[in-house]
């Protein structure tokens, strides 16, 4: 599969769920003549057709030459590793409402520096913990902005 | 023109100041690090400007575009990699230039020369903006929906290699815009029960996300991320003698005028203007010979226009409400997030900070020589740190400002989804400022080409009738034309290339 066969094959898709969501929406006494419905139905048309127009540009690149650009091997590899980043930041989401800002973004800095092979735990932590108390300075302190304090406040 | 000289003279007793040369400075830093690009470091900077009074903030985000477009030259000549896109041509002369020992030379010359593209194109922009928006009053619903409608049809001439992906792109931003409470009957459309998705999903969200994010992702994945340059802090910004200041006079000129032509027009941008004026720089050189074995002129040339385009760029930005670059797109973020819409109103409802903004980009450009001198040893340090380090506590200030814009975790998760989308496009090649100008252009689009309906009972002559609608479909559709004839014509040439080496 070429990675454009791939991308057109999800934007069909995509148009496919949005149509379906646009045409449930509940009509109302005060519709105009394009209505609530109206252009996001168009978008889905619109979309549908270039999603097509896109599977078929690219069903003649298929290939055994087009294996190589396609999504398997390192490639495969290749796209899921960054993705450990944003599993980082997913991670700081979670628990960022118990744990409070200051504690969750140290542990944010921590994980970013390891999982980029940053040199040392203890230097990593030193930097985290730092770096967390300069960014709670900064907006809690400086700029005024309230940050999630976490379940802190209720135990004491 | 009195009263922008008024407003300037107001301006020097103000927070104004401060906040060009902050945002000066924050920009050199910012572009100074590869891999950071203007509109990142300008997006970086958005959340502090929160709770700030509008004219301030706006000068302070315009102000880190020209020091950002500064910034990319000092790691551009000091260690070959450029910061920016639009400072790739400077490594071709500019790391010669170091090599030979040259490096304070070439960064003087970078600094002087970015200097005065950036005087040339503010003056383009306070002659051009305003009578560009001189028909303020006379937009209708009608015009204002054909105004949106050239706004996407730039769609085409931003789409690099692939037109198909680049209006796919377009589409998937106009369909990001339709979620919220629709604009005509209160219905909530696409919100999933969720109040956070009743005003729709604020175009600033998806900038920081596609930009900063997706960045993040993407250098995460990067092979190298250990090695950090090995600079000597003895490094210092060296100002052209007299003679070379002649010498570079030419090439100057020559990039400040393609800058100027290359920022007004839409899609373009500072990078192609770079090497355009590299090219053409070389062309009328008498020494054409030294270019490429460390050439003054080689670095005068680009860093003359791509900060004539930090300026050129905000022309259909503030005058039709059009952003022309990702850079103008953060722009045009910040000033929504303060309730200011530019475009044709912009002249009529908040002149004082259009005026401030005018004043406040001279005073940047003024500050960019004072800092751009100084603030050389930080900006070594900064590009010498280990890249985990780095992207750590960028990581850090991304979560923590998106949070600060509307103290919502949800649209802290908003920003990184789009991360995720914003990397999912550059892995299947699909650019992203069409989608964008679909989100940002989106609501106005649809709101004003049903309030026009409306008003003309559903007759959709109204946009042939009204002929400021007429003449904005009109140039939208040249522009498609001449953007498809464009791209046919690239496609068809290495193909005839193919045939005649075959």
């Amino acid at each position: 599969m070429s990675r454009d066969f791939v991308f057109g094959c999800a934007m069909l898709a995509l148009s496919g769920g949005y149509y379906l969501m646009a045409a449930s929406l509940p009509q109302s006494l005060l519709d105009d003549a394009i209505g609530p419905q109206g252009l996001p139905k168009a978008y889905a048309y619109v979309l549908a057709t270039l999603s097509l127009i896109q599977i078929i540009r690219s069903l003649p690149r298929r290939s055994p030459g087009a294996a190589a650009s396609g999504l398997r091997g390192n490639h495969l590899h290749a796209w899921w590793r960054p993705l450990g980043i944003l599993l980082i930041g997913v991670g700081y989401l979670t628990v960022v409402p118990w744990l409070g800002y200051t504690l969750s973004l140290a542990g944010l800095i921590f994980a970013t520096i390891r999982y980029q092979r940053g040199e040392g735990v203890w230097r990593a932590g030193v930097v985290a913990t730092t770096g967390a108390v300069f960014f709670w300075l900064l907006f809690v302190r400086l700029l005024g902005i309230p940050q999630p304090a976490g379940l802190w406040p209720s135990l004491f | 023109m009195m009263d922008v000289l008024y407003t300037f003279a107001g301006f020097l007793i103000t927070p104004l100041v401060p906040a060009a040369f902050a945002g000066v400075a924050w920009g050199i830093l910012g572009g100074a690090l590869p891999g950071i690009s203007p509109s990142i470091t300008m997006a970086l900077l958005v959340p502090f400007t929160y709770g700030m009074d509008p004219g301030v903030a706006v000068v302070l985000l315009a102000s880190t575009y020209v020091g950002a477009e500064y910034g990319g030259s000092i790691p551009a000549i000091l260690i070959g990699t450029p910061g920016t896109n639009a400072a790739a041509a400077t490594v071709i002369d500019g790391y010669k230039m170091k090599q030979q020992g040259r490096a304070d030379e070439a960064l003087g010359i970078s600094l002087y020369s970015g200097f005065v593209g950036g005087m040339i194109g503010l003056v383009v922009l306070v002659f051009l903006t305003r009578p560009l928006s001189s028909l303020a009053l006379a937009f209708t619903p009608a015009a204002y929906f054909a105004l949106g409608i050239l706004g996407l049809s730039i769609i085409a001439s931003l789409s690099g290699e692939s037109l198909l992906k680049g209006v796919i792109a377009g589409v998937l931003g106009l369909m990001v815009a339709a979620i919220g409470t629709d604009p005509v009957t209160g219905i909530n459309r696409f919100t999933f029960d969720s109040p956070e998705l009743l005003a729709g999903i604020a175009p600033i969200l998806v900038m920081m996300g596609l930009y900063a994010v997706t960045e993040l992702i993407e250098q995460s994945g990067k092979p190298g991320l250990e090695a950090s340059a090995t600079l000597t802090s003895r490094t210092r910004v060296r100002f052209p003698s007299r003679a070379l200041w002649r010498r570079i006079a030419r090439p100057q000129a020559i990039g400040s005028a393609i800058g100027t032509v290359e920022g007004v027009m839409p899609g373009s941008g500072g990078t192609i203007a770079s090497f355009l004026a590299y090219n053409e720089a070389r062309r009328w050189s008498s020494q054409k010979e030294e270019f490429g074995h460390g050439s003054p002129e080689g670095v005068a040339a680009p860093e003359a226009a791509n900060n004539t385009v930090a300026c050129t760029a905000l022309v259909p930005m503030l005058s039709l409400g059009i952003p022309s670059s990702n850079s103008a797109a953060v722009l045009l973020g910040g000033f929504l997030i303060h309730g200011l819409s530019p475009g044709p109103m912009l002249f009529v409802r908040h002149l004082d900070v259009l005026n401030g903004l005018f004043a406040g980009l001279l005073v940047a450009n003024v500050a960019m020589l004072i800092v751009g001198y100084l603030i050389m040893t930080p900006c070594l340090w900064l590009v010498s740190r280990p890249k985990p380090y780095l992207m750590a506590f960028i990581y850090a200030l991304v979560v923590s400002g998106v949070y600060a814009i509307e103290t919502s975790l949800f649209q802290v998760g908003l920003a990184l989804a789009f991360g995720a989308l914003g990397y999912a496009m550059r892995y299947f090649t699909v650019p992203v400022l069409p989608l964008v100008l679909g989100v940002v252009l989106g609501y106005m689009v649809e709101s004003n080409y049903r309030r026009a309906l409306v008003l003309s009972s559903g007759n959709h002559m109204t946009f042939v009738d009204d002929r400021i609608a007429f003449w904005l479909l009109a140039f939208a559709l040249v522009f498609v034309v001449g953007s498809l004839v464009r791209h046919v014509g690239r496609a068809r040439r290495p193909s005839r290339q193919h045939d005649l080496t075959v």
